[in-house]
């Protein structure tokens, strides 16, 4: 909001000059540059060992492993060379030895033994990536080195903390993370595409709150004297009473949605507790603009070594987001196909939140191509 | 240009009235658009390379029955009275202009039953009922239309549509006939089941819908299609507050969501017409009653004036205090 415009009066050009550009432009879509200036999730910590791994990230192919300090590398998955894939080599102490000609790759990416000649030229080098561990996941920092602060690696406690218990999986999908950001942060699909799970009727009509915090997008909702839905109120046994429950969703950062739930039983059976906490974590890494690598996480803070909640838990996660997979990729193959209307969508009042996050994300890959 | 919209130009303008221009388009690359269902309209973005104006227009199509299907599209503009788009467009559309184009969109249409129809077109709103009466005749529908306007000098296409109806077409000039049609009579002489179509000011829509409540016609059996949901003569200039103290002037001619826009607020919107519900903005304090002029507030949310459609509706006079 500008103060200067106090006095101007308005006429047709300062309108002209000030109107959005066409709707495509304003929010980010899958054909949007994607976002290099964030730390994303490259690899579970335990895949990335002494040996090598590769994976396609933000349109680069990208080897990893760890050295024998235990510090995690990431390195372009192509020998400057001819081309080798880096990750077809092997390891040699901390060196990364590539496997066509035997070029030998230190963990900064310098070229450190050239066998076939007696000296090694300044330029054999490859490009490297800023990486670190936290929890159980290692982060990338693909866009401007200098800019990879490791202070903004999305800080999710609850993924290391002893208090809480943690099912995981994941998924590889032919969907855009734009797409997947929006889907994670509407709430009004759930009773249609998750009825079984996450969806229930209550839910859908209980008030949203949204707003954006810097970068973020937060919407929170409270519902009160309702039955849990089956994901929540199966594993704790509460599915019999009525209870307050309050949310929270979060675009976190182009790589990570967050929900927080909390579900309140007024009356407690004897030896269990009044308050259920539940934090969703979903990492996302997109290795196109048509697909993405997705690390989700449900972790609870009641009976944290029951495997039969473990077990639950998995599978009903397993199935709703599943459903989201599905339906992202049903709707990507749409929007690539259909020649007739390529991006043609109408918005209304509830997508809001989504279209508050697209146009972060849009604002973002703009910024950093200046 | 990636998105939805297309690159179009202006093939010929024609004056159709004092007010009224028609303006062909076609697509730049020299592409046939395809033929668009009756009652069509398409989103035009225009003014610079960027288009920043956006606009509804009615796809008229062909004039006459006889016409084959134009690889072009027919569209009229109604020059305003204040400085806004349909101004611009007046002002600087000639052969060669260029333009984005939305795919057609058809939300108002003709029922696929073969069930009496009856057409209302006011003024300008002829743009929406002329396809309409074409396709009638030419499937041989039961139709009956009246087309009112201002004074027949200023009724476009006045001629092409008593050619294509004949019989079935009543011409309403309100200044030699002294005054408004009767709808309450109009309706009544309807065959049983018809189904009504109206195009025009919100008045004439609105009168209709009334006529139809009071014969006991179901709410669906009137269809409308709003142009210009946002400006009426009578607007003035009023003031938007944001809640960091900003004051905005809002001309009459200007909507508050243009107005907010230009001074860069954050504001959200999508169609632009009091439809979608996307630019609802809470509303912190208000001097004077605020004409809501938008479909997606209910009567109870509209009476309380605690929150407002950015892109029609605004307060009759003074200022407003936004939550933005």
């Amino acid at each position: 909001m500008t103060h200067a415009s106090q006095a101007t009066p308005l006429n047709d050009e300062a309108i002209f000059d000030a109107m959005p550009m066409e709707e495509s432009g304003q929010f980010a879509n899958h054909v949007t540059p994607l976002i290099r200036n964030s730390w994303y999730v490259c690899a579970r910590r335990d895949e990335v060992c002494r040996t090598p791994i590769s994976r396609r990230l933000l349109d680069t192919d990208v080897v990893m492993y760890r050295t024998q300090g235990g510090q995690p590398v990431a390195m372009h998955n192509r020998c400057p060379h001819r081309a080798f894939p880096l990750v077809k080599g092997r390891i040699e102490d901390d060196r990364l030895v590539c496997g066509y000609h035997g070029m030998e790759f230190e963990p900064d990416g310098l070229c450190a033994h050239l066998p076939a000649i007696s000296h090694v030229p300044a330029n054999a080098c490859v490009q490297t990536y800023p990486v670190a561990d936290r929890g159980p996941l290692t982060w990338i920092w693909m866009g401007d080195p200098n800019l990879a602060d490791e202070a903004l690696i999305p800080k999710l406690p609850w993924l290391a903390s002893p208090e809480w218990g943690t099912v995981t999986g994941d998924f590889h999908i032919k969907a855009d993370y734009v797409s997947m950001h929006e889907n994670l942060i509407d709430q009004t699909h759930f009773p249609f595409l998750h009825p079984g799970t996450v969806g229930t009727p209550e839910y859908a009509r209980a008030s949203m709150e949204a707003s954006t915090e810097g970068d973020q997008v937060a919407i929170t909702r409270r519902l009160d004297n309702a039955p849990p839905p089956g994901i929540y109120g199966k594993p704790a046994d509460i599915m019999h009473k009525n209870v307050d429950r309050t949310s929270e969703a979060r675009f976190a950062s182009p790589a990570v949605h967050t929900a927080h739930a909390k579900i309140f039983d007024p009356q407690p059976d004897a030896g269990k507790p009044s308050v259920y906490g539940y934090y969703i974590t979903h990492c996302f890494t997109p290795e196109s603009n048509h697909s993405i690598h997705y690390w989700w996480f449900n972790s609870r803070d009641y009976r944290i070594d029951d495997t039969d909640i473990d077990d639950f838990l998995r599978d009903a996660s397993t199935q709703a987001y599943y459903e989201d997979v599905e339906a992202l990729e049903w709707i990507m193959d749409v929007v690539l196909s259909d020649k007739e209307a390529q991006q043609f969508e109408l918005s209304f009042a509830p997508d809001k939140p989504g279209l508050m996050a697209r146009r972060i994300m849009h604002r973002l890959a703009m910024t950093e191509r200046g | 240009m990636p998105g939805k919209y297309k690159t179009a130009v202006v093939l010929e303008r024609r004056e159709l009235t004092e007010h009224i221009s028609e303006i062909t388009l076609g697509l730049a690359d020299g592409s046939p658009l395809p033929a668009s269902r009756a009652g069509a309209h398409v989103e035009i973005r225009f003014g610079g390379q960027d288009g920043r104006f956006l606009r509804h227009y009615s796809l008229i199509g062909p004039l006459s029955p006889v016409d084959d299907h134009e690889a072009f599209w027919r569209i009229a503009v109604q020059r305003e009275n204040r400085r806004r788009g349909s101004d611009y467009i007046h002002r600087h559309f000639s052969a060669g202009t260029n333009v984005l184009i939305s795919p057609a969109l058809s939300p108002f249409r003709l029922t696929s039953d073969d069930g009496p129809v009856l057409l209302i077109a006011g003024g300008i709103g002829i743009t929406a009922i002329l396809p309409m009466l074409r396709s009638c005749m030419m499937r041989q529908r039961d139709v009956y239309m009246l087309y009112v306007g201002r004074r027949r000098d200023a009724m476009a296409y006045v001629e092409e549509v008593e050619a294509l109806g004949g019989d079935a077409v009543t011409v309403h000039d309100a200044t030699a006939l002294g005054g408004r049609p009767d709808l309450d009579a109009l309706l009544a002489q309807q065959p049983t089941d018809t189904t009504a179509y109206v195009c025009g000011p919100p008045a004439l829509i609105e009168g209709t819908r009334q006529a139809a409540q009071r014969l006991g016609w179901a709410p669906e059996r009137v269809r409308h299609e709003i142009f210009n949901a946002a400006h009426k003569a009578e607007d003035r200039a009023v003031t938007v507050q944001t809640r960091s103290g900003t004051q905005i002037p809002v001309s009459p001619g200007h909507t508050l969501l243009e107005a907010l826009e230009a001074a860069g607020a954050e504001t959200f919107s999508d169609c632009r017409r009091g439809e979608c519900g996307l630019c609802i903005t809470p509303v912190r304090n208000v001097d004077t009653d605020i004409e809501h002029r938008d479909r997606f507030l209910t009567p109870d949310q509209k009476r309380s004036n605690r929150q407002i459609a950015l892109c029609c509706s605004r307060p009759r006079s003074g200022s407003i205090e936004l939550d933005i």
